[in-house]
């Protein structure tokens, strides 16, 4: 089995290439086959396009994953059975494996109307509610990873107005929940979390619960149009080849390695290599405070009104400008400008002249008369 | 020094809102550079007045009391030239104390921002707080706007005031006539 350091260094530096497996070593995989953990992928309020996501893992294919690294029980958006076959499974695997399986749940989770705007299936002639699989299968797993932005935040299907009530998993569950945001996740950032939990255990995460081994730096740290941005050649639309902070690029400020890892299963490319700004899908604010998506700033959600910050900005302007040029035509019309301004550029009379220095300056000179004292 | 290097600091931090050559700079990089350098004159000069405000208890000058309140209907409306006398005040008047207060909480919240968009990595536990990074840029953003729209006015009621407080602003020392 190789070291932990060396797998981070292999998906860290390696996710831009095919062939992860090959340098992880054949072996690894089988190796690993004995200790597979059971796996239980929960889809919730989900457009599935973390589990498509998953599908198009390239190297380790899907077929390896579910055969060689994990024991994958249920899963919502591919296993053929239905009814009570496909939720007996999340029974037995509670009832015989409780602290051993992962719980991944992909979706936000609806809690308006105790839940029933997300029904899995029927248990004893009931709904089975998204809401209490989660809470319930969470409770008793050894892991709970947060696969995609909607469980890992909130993300689109949590975006106002919200009607479900919308809720991240780690907000129904008192316990730690690994967040794997991403609109959709990508392939490696699900297989590699797997498998750092299958071989490893919890990996280093951030503040926001991310593993550090795909989140740990800014896309805009990572951009391979970095020089464009620091010699100020800009794109003023998307689809010019420069720069796309000015067509909105949420890259300063999303963590997430998209720009050496790079899509499309190949690793072929990315939204800033396709002439598109980075949108920040991975953030906690995605969507409704990275909105409007071609904009440096969000916009201002106000009860009732949304405002876009630059307006904000230009209203004030325009509101001191008349404020002050306002009084400034008074203050001239009623003489007080004049007699103000005369008065301060009439010679100084001789005589006392007290001179008042800064606070720093008063603050300078009695620590050097303290100084003075103690010698 | 407070002031030049907040006018620096609004230029360059607008280039780096919107990047355009009409505030000064041909390159973000030299806009990033003039943001930093400005950032350090005018954190550390913060740091030292706020030092001085609490050492000296000047912060009681600085912050509105009743009396102020009290003395407010009176200031106004000299300012709206309803009253041709002018009111006289120890240091500050109650219009310049509503500034600087929030001024000094302002400043604070905006050298903490500032802080956390420099040091993404480090200070994601601040980040945290206002709910993400992006919030912060909006929260940088929006306290720019209401500083430049407080200084603006600052500038130009010392200017109106007397001539040797606007220089004051500048320079650091006031001479009265
Ligand atoms: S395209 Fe986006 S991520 Fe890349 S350098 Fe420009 S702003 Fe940064």
């Amino acid at each position: 089995m190789i070291s932990r350091n060396k797998f981070s260094r292999v998906f860290q530096k390696h996710g831009s290439h095919s062939g992860v497996t090959a340098r992880l070593g054949t072996s690894l995989l089988s190796k690993g086959k004995r200790n597979r953990l059971p796996v239980i992928w929960l889809g919730t309020n989900t457009c599935a396009g973390d589990s498509i996501s998953l599908l198009n893992s390239l190297d380790p294919g899907y077929r390896a994953i579910i055969s060689d690294l994990i024991d994958l029980r249920y899963y919502h958006f591919g296993m053929p059975a239905e009814g009570d076959k496909s939720t007996g499974v999340l029974e037995d695997t509670l009832a015989e494996r409780p602290g051993e399986y992962v719980l991944i749940v992909e979706g936000t989770i609806p809690t308006r109307s105790n839940g029933l705007y997300c029904v899995i299936g029927n248990r004893r002639g009931k709904p089975f509610t998204a809401l209490d699989a989660v809470q319930e299968l969470g409770a008793a797993a050894r892991y709970v990873v947060a696969v995609g932005t909607c469980a890992s935040f909130g993300g689109p299907y949590a975006a106002h107005p919200n009607p479900s009530d919308g809720k991240a998993v780690h907000k129904v569950l008192d316990r730690q929940v690994i967040n794997v945001p991403g609109c959709p996740a990508h392939p490696d950032w699900i297989v590699g979390t797997l498998a750092h939990l299958v071989w490893y255990g919890e990996p280093e995460l951030d503040e926001y619960n991310r593993p550090t081994l795909f989140y740990g730096e800014t896309i805009h740290n990572l951009c391979q149009r970095r020089h464009y941005f620091d010699s100020g050649i800009f794109s003023a639309h998307p689809g010019e080849p420069w720069c796309m902070y000015k067509a909105g690029c949420k890259g300063p400020v999303t963590f997430a390695d998209c720009p050496y890892r790079q899509w499309n299963g190949e690793h072929l490319n990315w939204p800033v290599k396709a002439n598109t700004p980075c949108i920040g899908c991975v953030s906690p604010e995605f969507p409704d405070h990275t909105e409007p998506f071609f904009e440096h700033l969000p916009d201002i959600h106000l009860p009732q009104v949304t405002v876009n910050a630059n307006r904000v900005g230009a209203v004030t302007g325009v509101l001191t400008a008349i404020g002050i040029g306002g009084h400034l035509v008074a203050s001239i019309i009623k003489g007080r400008l004049p007699k103000t301004l005369k008065k301060g550029f009439s010679p100084a009379k001789p005589g006392i002249e007290i001179l008042q220095t800064t606070p720093a300056q008063i603050l300078v000179d009695s620590i050097k008369k303290m100084l003075k004292k103690k010698r | 020094m407070l002031a030049p290097s907040f006018l620096i600091l609004v230029a360059s931090g607008l280039y780096i809102h919107k990047p355009s050559r009409v505030w000064g700079f041909r390159s973000m990089d030299s806009a990033r550079k003039a943001h930093f350098i400005a950032q350090y004159f005018f954190g550390f000069y913060f740091l030292a007045r706020a030092y001085y405000a609490v050492v000296t208890r000047d912060y009681r000058k600085i912050f509105p009391g009743v009396k102020d309140i009290i003395a407010l209907p009176k200031f106004v409306a000299y300012e709206l030239f309803l009253k041709k006398k002018k009111p006289k005040y120890p240091r500050y008047n109650p219009g310049q104390k509503l500034l600087y207060s929030q001024m000094a909480l302002l400043f604070p919240l905006q050298i903490i921002t500032g802080a956390v968009l420099y040091l993404t990595g480090k200070l994601q536990k601040l980040s945290r707080f206002f709910g993400g990074l992006n919030n912060v840029r909006l929260a940088h953003y929006l306290t720019t706007v209401g500083l430049s729209s407080m200084v603006a006015g600052h500038i130009y009621f010392a200017l109106t005031d007397s001539v040797e407080k606007l220089k004051s602003i500048f320079t650091g020392y006031f001479k009265p006539k």
